[in-house]
């Protein structure tokens, strides 16, 4: 949670794009990359996409913390197939209790497992971050997403920081005066906390709809209206997924 | 030896305060879509609760809007897990199981997931579907069962909560397995490597489990000192059996877990002798005798795991049918916990 922050302002012309066609293109991207058997094409998105989110202006610091845990699985899933698939041995060593074996095999499967992670992860790591969550939403508002799924999802955005700040509040305190001095007193302060945060969840809940109410709220909320689709931007995509099916089949 | 290299690596991918969802590009396409195609009713019938109870109540989209930034924040708050000598992070989907019912609770969760996936890469768009299947679906439905079902046999409102995310916790765990093994297997058979993986996460998950029960314990109690109003309003309390239903309860719950305990270890007897039926016995016979031999089916269900298979999604869609409408065929019939209403 210490790197979730709110969203930075990307001032790129990646961010400008309709988010409708990020999306679009994201998803069938993922597609690809996931029903690919092969190293090369995920490792080409991963590429791309990582020079990409750089070239936008994200800092590698922040870059780096948001691969770390998919890189660290993708580390281990490698490591559990060299070791446990296939049957051709690779490489192997003798250690006091038993032989350690690499298979020829295994270290195939996990490379493209990890490079799948790598590639799946930097895709869905620039449309994060050259996309406002409002934005993604009213895309996925466009291509028929229930209304109900989109609402609670911005309600949930725009509490989220609020609440994280007041649960911040709550946990400091409760660390100032040793509320988690111990597993049996942490525990409770956690349950403390998350009391105080259900608590919070439901009053902030009824201000809310009033306050709404009195501004006309009826049940939906509006979205963010989209401008029309730009033909340069919709050929640029075309092309460029036509670009990565074509790698792809390769 | 094996088996226990697998055990330490296991744990050390369980290791990060991240290890609750399977992460973005793991599971291939064919697997991806097969969870995305389980969650997606789901997900489609907690919304359809959802917007009956918008309905009735203006407030109750922005509360459950809340609830997903509330299991949002649980889930990314790391928390100690003494025997592995780390922190890894509870659900919350107990929780919001407990107090919005488990066909909301999967709204919420998909909401956190994908505010997740999005912003945090924990999780992924790719296996969404999964992980709503595991977290949001198993999760939410273990730990509301097991709370409605700990209220009715007259436990208290603590003991209940904190069965309930235990169980809701290891039925994540639990699915989380079967969900990676699927998707890691290769050419390596399926069961045995889901249980290794669901045996490499026992020494993580089964303190976390505990720890997320007490939190859902704490949780529940808090409200109950604090705000006994929001507890009555989202029907968490109220509506518990009566003595006789507790005892009926009961008996119920020792029957099944002795069968449960039976079917897990059979006698060797029983298992060498093959029991024959009266089609075998009998009916095979005579038809015999008179020249009527059996011919072999079109659809043979003793071939591979067809039965099994069968069984299972048959198992799966009375389980959802009765898990669905369990308020209404047992829970508080006519009487509402709503004294707004009943005015």
């Amino acid at each position: 949670m210490h790197h979730f922050t709110r969203q930075p302002h990307i001032d790129h012309p990646l961010a400008r794009i309709d988010p409708r066609l990020k999306l679009f293109c994201a998803c069938l991207l993922l597609v690809m990359v996931i029903s690919c058997g092969s190293v090369g094409f995920p490792l080409a998105v991963a590429a791309v996409c990582g020079g990409a989110t750089l070239a936008a202006g994200v800092s590698p610091k922040r870059f780096a913390v948001r691969f770390a845990e998919p890189l660290f699985i993708a580390a281990v899933v490698l490591l559990l197939k060299l070791l446990f698939s296939g049957h051709t041995p690779l490489w192997s060593c003798r250690l006091p209790w038993f032989t350690l074996t690499v298979h020829r095999e295994g270290l195939l499967e996990g490379a493209v497992i990890a490079s799948r992670i790598l590639g799946t992860v930097s895709l869905v790591a620039l449309l994060g971050f050259t996309t406002t969550f409002t934005e993604l939403m009213a895309a996925l508002s466009w291509f028929r997403c229930p209304k109900g799924f989109v609402d609670v999802a911005l309600f949930a955005w725009r509490y989220l920081f609020v609440l994280f700040d007041d649960a911040m509040v709550v946990y400091h305190a409760q660390r100032n005066r040793l509320g988690y001095a111990g597993i049996r007193r942490g525990l409770r302060s956690f349950g403390a906390l998350s009391g105080a945060l259900v608590i919070k969840a439901f009053d902030n809940s009824q201000n809310i709809t009033t306050a709404m109410v009195q501004r006309g709220y009826d049940g939906d909320l509006p979205l963010l209206s989209h401008r029309p689709l730009k033909g340069r931007e919709v050929l640029a995509s075309a092309a460029l997924l036509a670009c990565a099916g074509m790698l792809r089949v390769l | 030896m094996p088996a226990l290299i697998l055990t330490f690596l296991l744990l050390f991918l369980a290791a990060p305060a991240y290890a609750m969802h399977i992460s973005e590009g793991i599971l291939p396409l064919g697997w991806a879509v097969a969870g995305f195609a389980v969650a997606a009713p789901f997900v489609l019938l907690g919304l359809r609760r959802l917007n009956s109870l918008a309905k009735e109540d203006l407030s109750f989209k922005p509360l459950v809007g809340l609830m997903a930034a509330v299991v949002f924040i649980i889930s990314c708050m790391p928390i100690p897990v003494p025997t592995a000598g780390t922190c890894s992070h509870p659900c919350g989907t107990g929780m919001a199981a407990i107090l919005v019912g488990p066909l909301v609770s999967v709204v919420v969760t998909a909401v956190a997931l994908l505010i997740q996936a999005l912003f945090l890469s924990h999780g992924g768009l790719s296996t969404w579907g999964a992980n709503i299947l595991s977290m949001g679906v198993a999760g939410s439905f273990a730990g509301w069962l097991a709370f409605r079902l700990m209220r009715r046999f007259g436990a208290g409102l603590g003991f209940s909560g904190f069965v309930a995310g235990v169980l809701a916790d290891w039925a994540t765990y639990l699915t989380t397995s079967m969900e990676l093994a699927a998707g890691i297997r290769g050419d390596s058979p399926f069961l045995p490597l889901a249980w290794k993986i669901a045996a490499a996460f026992v020494p993580t998950q089964l303190p976390l489990g505990i720890l997320e029960g007490a939190m859902t314990a704490g949780m529940v109690t808090l409200l109950w000192k604090k705000r006994p109003d929001l507890l009555v309003k989202m029907r968490v309390v109220g509506g518990e059996g009566s003595p006789k239903a507790r005892g009926v309860g009961f008996c119920a719950l020792l029957l099944a877990a002795a069968l449960s305990l039976a079917s897990i270890n059979p006698r060797p007897a029983l298992c060498a002798e093959k029991w024959t039926g009266v089609d075998e016995a009998v009916v095979e016979k005579i038809a015999k005798e008179h020249g009527r031999q059996a011919h072999r089916p079109l659809i043979d269900t003793d071939q591979g795991d067809l039965l099994l298979f069968v069984f299972l999604l048959a198992g799966a869609a009375g389980g959802f049918a009765a898990g669905y409408y369990w308020r209404m065929l047992i829970a508080e019939k006519g009487k509402s916990l709503n004294p707004a209403k009943e005015d």
